[in-house]
């Protein structure tokens, strides 16, 4: 947008705007309210709603202001009689059809509609003819519908489409019969529920939150996801020391992804409270023994006395979804309490050689945006990092963006693709050398792609003028992203920024990596150690590894595959339970903020260490306040030097730690691995053609998305019930296999059984 | 059913009549396709300017200037430019196109091929209402015809001008007669009308310069370019030039297309002469919608001894509009409210959707319709209908909003007495009481 200004009067006040402004932008700016439904910042104009209409001079009928931009010498009107008129009639009209049962609607409290009608409407209610009704159904068994509250602006239909690129909900039939519908009857997408959220009525509604309790009951909470490495900000409302919902909706929280969530982080969060969560510590204190519950005292004294037992011996495991604090604490375990060198993430993929070789600033998702030219190496962030998914998708939609997929698989998100290079199945290393050496045109067959192929990519690039990012994540080899991260630089030219943007699959992957420096890998960690103290599972095929130990002390939630290898079990507090930090993707360090009480007897990871080490005889100096743990980081880690909470308090300015690129290493030795790994790939490999199913990851039952049950039906294949107007959790059981006596009760559950609409009004005058 | 002129040379009516008029061999021995090879010998401004000076104003209903549209096309866009011809003729009253269409299918394909060649265009689009889909055969004939004499596809008449015409029919709406959901219709997606700006003109169908002209107009330009923008318009008035066909309805004796110069007077006399009169000679005239559904409709005293001229400045000093000549005449034994209700009935089935007060405003007015009809009328509401009216009215996205409410505005106002006995006595003159 050019910076060339022009007068615009406003209600006869003159302003400054910058040319090509939105009038109902400034005018929103300049502080003159201006109602609308359909308008929606980031969204397609759609100028349905009628509300935002202002009087232009020069300009024969009222104008939607939503729709105007902004010229030299415009003079504007936005409150008079006639517009007041308008509104009031605008809002009767949207009330005609809509019941009024607030106290029933869920979204009763924070509805846009109930608000703009106290606004802008008329209190009094001229129509008095029978409403079109329609029933209440399911559209999948996270989304349910009622379709008599719509009043169609379509911000669901256009999110979907211009966000999630999935088009799964259209608008059907024509005039006052117009619902919001999907193909087929039923949700087969990815399930983000972005659809809620930016829903300005009850319309479309949070199928796991549905009557749990009203909005203006429960507290919000402003934090930070705990699955995805995008670190969305969202708020948790709670009450009475239970999370009943998870929204990001701005009045409550302003982040990064503005209102976008995914399904994990909108829906998963039945864990928090889940009935199977580890209440007390419990000890084994026989080998092969029951876990028995005990008191803290005794667990950390039982524990202490063990860990002085092996001296030196004991590993430390962090898992890479716990806070910054938490994770640097047990570093300090290890290494002040126990002596030990032996500390690891739990986390498969290791950061380090990414940041070890960063030769070019990460970039924000604000970056990703508004980017030139983005190359996608391996990853799949439409299922893991879903946010960084969505601003790749405007990038191209909106910002005409170039954008390169080098993958072994036909992800969904190459579709948006303006270049696909499609490598031989696990070939990708292949291509990071090639990428990073040019001059060895013989790897291009090991890679299954043509050399002009790569060309076209280098012209791509060469041709960007603005920022060039490059993401990659887990699916190379240490050693490719080791080359890669070290060779982006020199892609940035007087003209063209080159960023770089992992794509780990946790929320706390880089605070890991930023805590445990001189982290060993967790193999070596869990074979040579006597003892373990592991906060966090670990990855299920690794547990066996804990067979055999002397001692092992577990930090979690629930019992899992590694409780059962352990000594002790003492239950930690989940991420809505503790305050703390999560540094996101873009090195955002974003605080997390305690929502509730910790369950039970749960403690924050970090207190449960710093008691053991207590017991040990070493003080960190915490007083038990995250506050002090925080400045200790800040103090010792040089990226987030200076850091402190309350400078992280505003999340719609997120804070970079200062990961400094480094100067270009040598890295001889690992083109040499390098190209050993190229060279012992196969000669002649297949490709993959078949595109992964859509929730082929986001909706896998996991430790914490299995507590939430719509998961179980979502990883079953989200089958269809017989009868929408019945919950599928009552016609399906988890697996997805029919319930066929509830079936049938269901498929027995007629429209007429909820609504009376067939009798027109008159039939029903003749019955009188 | 009659089709003829009246008060001028039959023009747009030249053919209808003939046996085989929609031949091409009928065509050319009637003068067809010169035009086409003067106006080929003309250069594009020329065109539009003789356009522009025949005063010819859009014939769909709105009456935009169609010289000006034209000049609106950026002709020196790399964009392929199209021309598009409105033939989804849904206006409840009018049927003057389908008669074009069926029997003068060459005069359309000719007027297109000039708006073509003056634009710069190399595809002509004809969108048909869906429910003319038993038509669209004559035109791909008549294409075919046209193609074979080399007057349509490559290389027309051995220039290095090439246009195709294509026919497409819609699905039955009436919002795809607005020219921007037309477009989005013909692209494949909903019907649903566009935000203006951008016009058409500058991007129109698939995102390229568009011009999107009714039948009539098209068929018009042929003529024009044959005679000379001033000769034609000399036809008509100052402000409306040439003639104008008029598609009368209803309780008059004879019923049918009638071809009038514009300015014809007067109205009383078109439809007490002209058209025979009234139906049964005992009633008498009650009420006339003169330019189809969507416009003001008037009574018997804004017409007898009021001298009112048929155009479009005419009929707007007499309270009314042209639109597209949907010429529709009631006697004593229509009752307003029953004739509106069915008009509101159908806005509202055919309400796209798009636009809060188009979809609620009908819906509603159709359901206090309902209430009246069934006798539960109440007195304020004539006022309620008045002010649902004025709300949708200029604030919907596209005119259909004001199209619905127009009609119930002016029937409200004009017939206060039907109103009356619906909403005070709650019967109606037959003497049909509701059953309370």
């Amino acid at each position: 947008m050019s910076t060339e200004l022009i007068k615009v009067t406003i209600n006869e006040q003159e302003f400054e705007v910058e040319k090509g402004a939105k009038l109902i932008e400034v005018c929103r700016e300049k502080g003159f309210g201006i109602p609308s439904f359909c308008y929606y910042g980031d969204l397609a104009l759609q100028a349905s709603c009628r509300m935002c209409l202002v009087r232009i001079e020069k300009m024969p009928k009222l104008q939607t202001s939503c729709t105007i931009t902004c010229t030299d010498g415009m003079i504007v009107t936005t409150q008079s009689e006639e517009i007041e008129k308008a509104q009031r009639a605008m809002s009767e009209f949207l009330l005609a059809n809509h019941p009024l049962d607030c106290p029933v609607c869920d979204r009763g409290g924070e509805c846009e509609l109930q608000e703009m009608v106290m606004d802008w409407g008329d209190l009094e209610e001229r129509f008095v003819e029978r409403k079109n009704a329609q029933p209440e159904k399911f559209l999948s068994p996270i989304v349910a519908n009622d379709p008599q509250r719509c009043i169609l602006c379509k911000r669901c239909t256009r999110v979907c489409d211009e966000w999630m690129g999935e088009e799964a909900i259209e608008a059907g039939n024509r005039g006052v019969n117009t619902v919001i519908g999907t193909y087929g009857g039923w949700l087969g997408c990815s399930q983000c529920g972005n659809c809620i959220e930016v829903c300005p009525t009850g319309t479309l509604l949070d199928g796991v939150y549905r009557h749990e309790t009203r909005p203006w009951e429960m507290d919000q909470t402003r934090t930070t996801d705990v699955y995805s490495s995008d670190g969305m900000q969202l708020s948790i409302g709670s009450r009475g020391g239970e999370v009943h919902r998870i929204v990001a909706r701005d009045r409550y929280v302003n982040g990064l992804n503005g209102e976008f969530l995914d399904v994990k982080a909108r829906f998963a969060h039945g864990f928090i409270n889940s009935k199977d969560r580890i209440k007390t510590p419990l000890i084994r204190y026989k080998k092969g023994g029951k876990l028995i519950p005990s008191t803290w005292d005794e667990a950390i004294h039982f524990v202490g006395s063990k860990l002085k037992e092996s001296g030196n011996n004991v590993g430390v495991v962090a898992s890479s979804r716990l806070t910054n604090e938490s994770i640097f604490t047990l570093k300090r375990f290890a290494t002040e309490a126990v002596n030990s060198n032996n500390y690891a993430v739990s986390d498969a993929y290791d950061l380090a050689p990414f940041f070890d070789n960063l030769s070019a600033p990460l970039c924000t998702h604000k970056e990703i945006r508004h980017a030139k030219t983005i190359l996608l190496i391996g990853g799949e962030p439409e299922e893991e990092q879903t946010f960084t998914a969505k601003q790749i998708r405007q990038a191209v939609r909106n910002g005409g963006a170039k954008f390169i997929v080098v993958h072994d698989t036909p992800i969904r998100l190459a579709a948006q693709a303006s270049q696909f290079i499609h490598v031989n199945k696990g070939s990708l290393d292949a291509f990071a050398l090639a990428f990073a050496d040019q001059s060895d045109a013989t790897i291009t067959k090991k890679l299954g792609a043509a050399q002009t192929e790569i060309d076209d990519l280098l012209k791509t690039i060469g041709e960007t003028e603005g920022d060039f990012i490059i993401m990659f994540g887990g699916d190379l080899s240490a050693e490719a992203q080791a080359v890669l991260a070290n060779v982006a630089g020199s892609f940035a030219s007087d003209t063209r920024r080159a960023l770089l943007h992992p794509l780990p699959l946790y929320n706390n992957s880089v605070g890991a990596n930023d805590m445990m420096a001189g982290k060993k890998p967790l193999e070596e960690v869990l074979r040579t150690s006597k003892a373990l103290l592991i906060a966090g599972s670990l990855p299920e095929d690794k547990t066996d590894l804990l067979a055999n130990k002397d001692f092992v002390v577990v930090q979690e939630l629930f019992e899992t595959a590694t409780t059962e290898y352990a000594d002790v079990v003492l239950p930690a507090a989940s991420f809505a339970e503790v305050d703390g930090t999560f540094t996101n993707n873009a090195g955002f360090v974003q605080r997390v903020r305690k929502a509730i009480e910790p369950i039970h007897q749960s403690k924050p990871d970090w207190v449960i260490a710093s008691m053991i080490a207590r017991e040990l005889g070493a003080d960190f100096g915490y007083n038990f306040s995250s506050t002090m743990v925080f400045k200790a980081i800040a103090d010792s880690v040089p990226a987030y030097e200076g850091l402190r909470y309350p400078l992280l308090k505003d999340e719609s300015k997120p804070v970079q730690a200062k990961y400094s690129p480094v100067a270009k290493r040598d890295l001889s030795n690992e083109f040499a691995a390098l190209r050993r790994k190229v060279e012992a790939l196969p000669e002649t490999s297949e490709k993959i053609t078949e595109t992964p199913r859509v929730g082929h990851k986001l909706h896998r039952v996991t430790t914490m998305t299995g507590k939430t049950d719509q998961f179980h039906l979502l990883a079953a294949g989200n089958p269809k019930p017989e009868n929408l107007l019945v919950s599928p959790l009552v016609q399906f059981n988890l697996d997805g296999t029919p319930r066929l006596v509830e079936m049938a009760e269901a498929a027995s559950v007629n429209v007429k059984d909820r609504i009376d609409d067939k009798e027109t009004v008159a039939s029903k005058v003749v019955l009188k | 059913m009659e089709i003829k002129a009246i008060g001028c040379e039959p023009l747009q009516l030249k053919r209808v009549g003939m046996k085989d008029s929609h031949t091409l061999k009928v065509y050319q021995e009637t003068g067809g396709y010169e035009s086409l090879k003067k106006a080929m010998n003309m250069t594009q401004d020329d065109i539009i300017n003789e356009v522009k000076a025949s005063a010819l104003r859009g014939r769909g209903g709105a009456g935009f200037p169609t010289g000006m549209k034209w000049s609106f096309v950026p002709r020196q866009s790399p964009k392929q430019k199209y021309i598009v011809c409105n033939a989804d003729e849904s206006e409840p009253g009018t049927f003057k196109d389908r008669y074009l269409l069926e029997l003068d299918p060459h005069s359309l394909i000719e007027g297109m091929l000039i708006a073509a060649f003056a634009l710069g265009s190399q595809a002509c689009y004809i969108y048909y209402r869906g429910e003319y889909r038993y038509l669209i055969d004559i035109m791909d004939k008549a294409i075919e015809e046209a193609r074979a004499a080399n007057l349509v596809g490559k290389n027309i008449l051995g220039s290095d001008f090439s246009c195709e015409v294509y026919t497409h029919t819609g699905a039955g709406a009436y919002i795809c007669g607005e020219e921007t959901a037309l477009l989005s219709s013909l692209e494949g997606y909903r019907g649903h009308p566009r935000m203006k700006p951008p016009f058409p003109a500058i991007e129109g169908l698939y995102a390229s310069p568009t011009v999107v002209n009714n039948v009539e107009t098209l068929t018009s330009v042929p003529q024009i370019i044959e005679m000379g923008g001033e000769a034609w318009k000399k036809l008509g008035t100052e402000k409306s030039g040439g003639t104008k066909l008029w598609s009368v309805s209803g309780h008059v004796k004879k019923p049918g297309v009638y071809e009038l110069p514009m300015g014809y007077a007067d109205m009383e006399k078109f439809i007490m002469e002209d058209c025979g009169g009234m139906r049964r000679p005992d009633k008498k005239l009650k009420a006339v919608i003169p330019g189809g559904s969507s416009v003001y409709i008037m009574n018997a005293e804004q017409i007898i001894g009021k001298n009112v001229t048929l155009d479009y400045e005419g009929l707007v000093e007499a309270g009314s509009m042209v639109g597209s000549g949907g010429f529709i005449v009631m006697d004593e034994t229509v009752d307003v409210v029953e004739s509106t209700k069915n008009l509101t009935e159908f806005y509202k089935h055919e309400s796209c959707g798009w636009c809060t007060p188009c979809r609620e405003g009908t819906d509603w007015l159709v359901k206090i319709f309902n209430r009246i009809s069934i006798g539960e009328g109440r007195p304020e509401d004539a006022q309620l209908l008045l002010d649902i009216c004025d709300n949708i009215e200029g604030k919907s996205f596209c005119p259909l909003g004001d199209a619905a409410a127009w009609p119930i505005q002016s029937a409200v106002k004009r017939f206060p007495e039907d109103f009356k006995k619906w909403l005070l006595n709650k019967t109606n003159d037959n003497g049909y009481t509701a059953n309370v």
